[in-house]
């Protein structure tokens, strides 16, 4: 008997399929979802622009005394 | 295997994106399809799977070697498109959508006591076309009768497809 | 377009050079390496052991540890799965000396976690229960996501800050450092599936800020 899954239940699976490790037949049952509903088809976009936006922050800064004792230690092992 | 692939207005598959080859009077090249744990091979339609999959466009597709059948779909590791079923037009699209909402209507308003909520649902959801008031149509079925029924809708579906897209 | 998670592999020309660049002593060079690994570095060594001050100790003895087996780097794996190896070695030695047991996955949170409150959804009693009520935005009309918005990416830093340790860490693993899922779970010593839990959790917290800062 064919299925079908929710909204609801589409948004926690999203991860998963993006990570290719949902079983045939339930991707199957997300994809059949996002071709009807547009509004998890905009959803899985978000969440794919989430990643994107997460892979381009800035680095963030390094405590100064951190750096300063890495500096250091640098310097020492360039000498050596 | 003759079989059937929706495709996106400008070609590439719904799901990964592909840009499927064509040719305007010759069948397309062959394509092979990598293997893969949750997507592997070439998805596509039997006339069955049709309403579960609406989408843009409508191809007839050939698929070669070992062919794996899922509940709504078949997976083939290689495929390549014939011709595109120009019957799927925007005249078409909307004669199905429209066929869908008078179907859930039918079935939402027949019920005692009517589906008043379910109903509700209807209008509001065809300006987001054919593949969702199919989903509409056979989730009240569902509502009214049973898991049954919404397969049994879902073949009426495929049935209708068939008889106007002459496959 | 599907997800593809960068697998480990070989260094490339980038590392190569910056290899080079280490040895012959350039200050910038490793300065800028240090700043780009820090906070993720410094998020997996808090796995591992009692206080950030601690983890910042961990961290610092990583990269000595990598000065003095710099000349031993073959660029068989990439700079970053090297130092990824070194760092973990480190934090679990500096465990072991804390007699530090607490398992990773302790570290994850509440039990339930919706990606979406669930009111946004019909309830079990509404017509099409689990749909949802109103959708969410179309982002792909968004330039915003698009373009590189400076307040977009502020957002996004300070969602990922807010995070509890154990999701922060994997999201900074995955999707900012790129390394792959098997790295990840062999460094954090966790199942795919929790991992995947833990960044299923991480990603959604971090689209939810998205999502107040985009549509308000």
């Amino acid at each position: 008997m064919a299925e079908h899954i929710s909204c609801q239940e589409v948004i926690e699976l999203v991860t998963d399929y993006l990570e290719r490790a949902l079983p045939s037949e339930e991707a199957s049952l997300f994809e059949q979802h996002i071709n009807f509903c547009d509004g998890c088809e905009w959803y899985l976009d978000q969440m794919r622009a989430t990643v994107a936006a997460v892979g381009r922050i800035e680095e963030e800064e390094v405590p100064p005394e951190t750096r300063d004792k890495l500096l250091t230690a640098f310097r020492h092992w360039k000498r050596t | 295997m003759i079989a059937y692939k929706f495709l996106r207005r400008d070609g590439t598959s719904v799901f990964t994106g592909f840009r499927w080859p064509l040719s305007a009077d010759a069948p397309g090249a062959w394509v092979d399809a990598p293997i893969d744990p949750c997507r592997s091979g070439i998805h596509a339609c039997r006339p069955a799977d049709l309403p579960y999959w609406v989408g843009h466009s409508l191809y007839e597709i050939e698929l070669d070697g070992d062919i794996a059948t899922e509940q709504t779909k078949v997976i083939a590791p290689r495929g390549r498109l014939l011709r595109r079923v120009g019957a799927w037009d925007d005249e078409l699209r909307d004669a199905y959508t429209r066929m869908c909402a008078d179907r859930a209507h039918e079935l939402a308003l027949g019920a005692s006591p009517p589906l008043e909520q379910w109903d509700a649902v209807i209008e509001p959801s065809v300006p987001e076309g054919p593949a969702l008031l199919g989903f509409v149509a056979a989730r009240i079925a569902e509502e009214r009768y049973g898991a049954a029924a919404y397969d049994a809708e879902r073949a009426r579906q495929s049935a209708w497809l068939v008889e106007r897209l002459g496959l | 377009m599907t997800e593809i998670g960068v697998q480990s592999s070989a260094a490339g020309a980038e590392d190569v050079e910056l290899v080079a660049r280490l040895r012959a002593g350039d200050e910038k060079a490793f300065e800028a390496l240090v700043t780009r690994h820090y906070a993720t570095m410094l998020a997996v060594a808090r796995t591992y052991v009692k206080t950030r001050a601690v983890a910042e100790e961990v961290v610092q003895e990583a990269w000595l540890g990598l000065l003095q087996s710099l000349d031993r780097f073959q660029g068989r794996s990439s700079l970053k799965t090297w130092i990824l190896a070194i760092l973990v070695n480190k934090a679990k030695t500096r465990a072991v000396r804390e007699g530090r047991t607490v398992p990773f996955a302790s570290l994850a949170g509440q039990a339930d976690e919706p990606a979406v409150e669930p009111e946004r959804f019909r309830g079990p009693h509404d017509a099409f229960p689990g749909h949802w009520r109103s959708y969410p935005g179309n982002w792909g009309a968004s330039a915003e996501v698009a373009a590189e918005d400076r307040e977009t990416l502020r957002v996004t830093m300070r969602a990922i800050a807010e995070l509890p340790p154990a999701q922060q860490t994997v999201i900074r693993m995955r999707d900012v450092e790129g390394y792959s899922s098997d790295e990840v779970c062999a460094a954090l010593d966790v199942s795919a599936a929790n991992q995947r839990v833990l960044l299923h959790r991480a990603r959604s917290r971090v689209r939810a800020a998205l999502e107040a800062h985009l549509d308000g």
